[in-house]
């Protein structure tokens, strides 16, 4: 391993993945890994995740390290992820990262999670000021860069788009996660029916499309004017349309000139080709995330904590107590300003 | 008939609607033409033009009889999801607020939040309030304009999200001023609640914060 280059470690720990990356400090990753927690029935449970992140995080730790090829002893730097997620899973994230810092003696930066997702898209697409669509499991999030922070312009006002996803994929008792089940299933479809296409300026809210879809699987024309592939298709079609429609009106009212398309759904076809079409309209310059880093993943808090740190310093361990609910455009952002 | 009415060139491309200026039986107009979105499915594309196009002109024509300005309607095709109205002269709340001083603008949100507060106690949710949707004539009178999202609701929740909306738009979009502007917004919007109202208005107002803290992070546990 080249010594003169400086290393962050980064963890993720917001929610079902632990994850670690390497990074050094002029972007270059030399090392992922992820340990994922997937349930075996029904949803995503904090104290299950928390115990599977609490037995493998050493394990993932020591992957990312030999896969980077270096020692923990080569690591000049820690990032982890403070906010926003579930409490169990950001305390074991915030734990680890407070020991490794103790014991190396080395800096410790907090960051937040759905910034660190713009931040590693802007660095792997190499763009400098996007509008950003940032769907998962957690959020749906359309944010840009103005005056100082990343400002919130649109979000949904209940469940977010994965969430919505997975539980409807569930409920048809396909396995978690579900979103690549419904892109798949829907591909097979090109029958639309009408679903509740609920938009208030540049919010949205899936909750009422997500039960009037349940509502026709349990209908008694179910199978018989439509099948299980046109549900799906037609869920999808709705939520990604309302997607794309916010993101377009936030790209007219910012007037940015590129949009980041980023988070685990980031990786359906059809949602990209549709954000890609408004880009081409309003002459915009379109990306998305590579999948690797799309995701949830340590890289992008190690690189999001070597932004701050450049700028302000590492954190006090003081200041290193978790924040489940903070808001990504509450935080400055001063490499930016 | 048709030399009547003369399309003379595009002066905006909106996220919904394509916006052309041109003459209407020698009156200045706006021709607001929802254009297909040929990324969604066609049939879904169809439904909301029409039903936006729909919505937006009877809100317009309903909202007319408040004392609120907003265009007037000349002529509706649905079929085409166009709407004529009237062109009105002045500029963008949005454009202004780089110009204006502060008093200026609080005078200008405080008749704003007048207007929205009249809205909704005759039950109409404008759904897409924000600074580009504002026009201040030169004589200072002020327009509310798109009414494509326009709903009509009687619950405090859906007034709420009205309230939500503009609030976040000023914060991302004027945060400087935001405070200041919109505490101005809030009292107009007070002012014209009477005493019998103002517990419904407070509990509107209120209830903005409650919309704030939920779309933001929803815990896993909280989910479906
Ligand atoms: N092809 C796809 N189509 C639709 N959804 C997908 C696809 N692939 C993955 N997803 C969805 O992405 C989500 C996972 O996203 P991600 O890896 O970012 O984790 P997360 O914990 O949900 O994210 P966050 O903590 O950032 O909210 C799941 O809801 C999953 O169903
Ligand atoms: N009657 C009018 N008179 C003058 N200008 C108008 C009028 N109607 C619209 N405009 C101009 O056109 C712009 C876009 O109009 P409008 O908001 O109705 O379109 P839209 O496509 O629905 O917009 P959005 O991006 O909010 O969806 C306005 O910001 C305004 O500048």
């Amino acid at each position: 391993m080249k010594l003169d280059k400086k290393l962050c470690l980064g963890i993720e720990s917001t929610a079902h993945t632990f994850g670690v990356g390497i990074v050094d400090f002029d972007g270059n990753v030399y090392g992922v890994m992820n340990d994922i927690y997937i349930p075996i029935k029904g949803g995503l449970h904090p104290v299950l995740i928390k115990e599977q992140h609490l037995d493998n995080f050493m394990d993932t730790i020591k992957k990312a390290l030999s896969e980077a090829n270096c020692s923990i002893k080569d690591i000049n730097l820690i990032a982890f992820s403070q906010s926003p997620g579930l409490g169990p899973s950001l305390k074991i994230g915030a734990i680890v990262a407070r020991m490794l810092s103790q014991l190396l003696k080395i800096p410790i930066v907090g960051v937040n999670h759905c910034i660190a997702h713009v931040e590693i898209g802007r660095l792997m697409c190499n763009i400098e000021d996007p509008l950003t669509l940032y769907v998962s499991g957690g959020n749906t999030i359309v944010s840009a860069y103005e005056s100082g922070r990343y400002q919130i312009f649109g979000e949904t006002l209940d469940l977010p788009i994965g969430n919505m996803l997975d539980s409807f994929a569930r409920d048809l008792g396909l396995s978690h996660p579900g979103g690549p089940k419904i892109e798949q299933l829907a591909r097979e479809s090109n029958n639309y029916i009408s679903l509740p296409y609920v938009v208030k300026g540049m919010d949205l809210s899936f909750s009422g499309l997500y039960t009037a879809a349940k509502r026709l699987v349990e209908s008694n024309q179910y199978e018989k004017t439509y099948d299980l592939n046109d549900v799906v298709n037609s869920l999808q079609e709705t939520a990604f349309a309302m997607l794309t429609e916010v993101t377009e009106r936030a790209l007219a009212h910012t007037e940015k000139k590129e949009v980041l398309l980023t988070g685990g759904v980031a990786a359906n076809k059809r949602l990209q080709e549709m954000i890609e079409y408004i880009c081409n309209e309003h002459d915009a310059r379109f990306e998305v995330v590579p999948l690797k880093f799309a995701g949830d993943n340590g890289v992008m808090i190690g690189w999001t904590g070597i932004l701050r740190y450049k700028v302000e310093g590492g954190h006090d361990i003081s200041e290193t107590i978790i924040k489940p609910k903070e808001r990504m455009d509450k935080i400055t952002i001063p490499w930016r300003s | 008939m048709s030399h009547e009415i003369i399309k003379e060139k595009l002066v905006q491309k909106g996220a919904e609607a394509s916006l052309y200026r041109g003459l209407w039986f020698g009156k200045e107009v706006i021709f607001k033409h929802r254009v297909p979105k040929k990324y969604r499915s066609e049939k879904l594309d169809k439904d909301i033009r029409t039903a936006r196009t729909l919505k937006e002109a009877r809100a317009l024509i309903k909202i007319k009889n408040f004392r609120i300005n907003v265009p007037q309607v000349y002529e509706i095709d649905a079929k085409n999801s166009m709407i004529v109205m009237k062109y009105i002269k002045g500029e963008k709340l949005k454009d202004l607020m780089f110009k204006l001083d502060i008093k200026k603008k609080r005078k200008y949100f405080k008749t704003i939040g007048k207007y929205i507060a009249i809205l909704h106690k005759n039950g109409q949710i404008h759904g897409d309030i924000t600074t580009s949707n504002i026009i201040i004539t030169p004589n200072e009178k002020i327009f509310l304009i798109d009414f494509g999202l326009h709903d009509y609701s009687d619950s405090i929740e859906d007034k709420s999200v009205d309230l939500h909306l503009f609030k976040r738009v000023l914060i991302s979009s004027h945060g400087k001023d935001f405070k200041s502007c919109f505490n101005a917004f809030l009292e107009g919007y007070r002012e014209e609640h009477d005493n019998s109202e103002l517990i419904e208005c407070n509990k509107i107002i209120k209830n903005i914060t409650v919309i704030e803290t939920r779309g933001r992070y929803v815990k896993k546990e909280d989910r479906l």
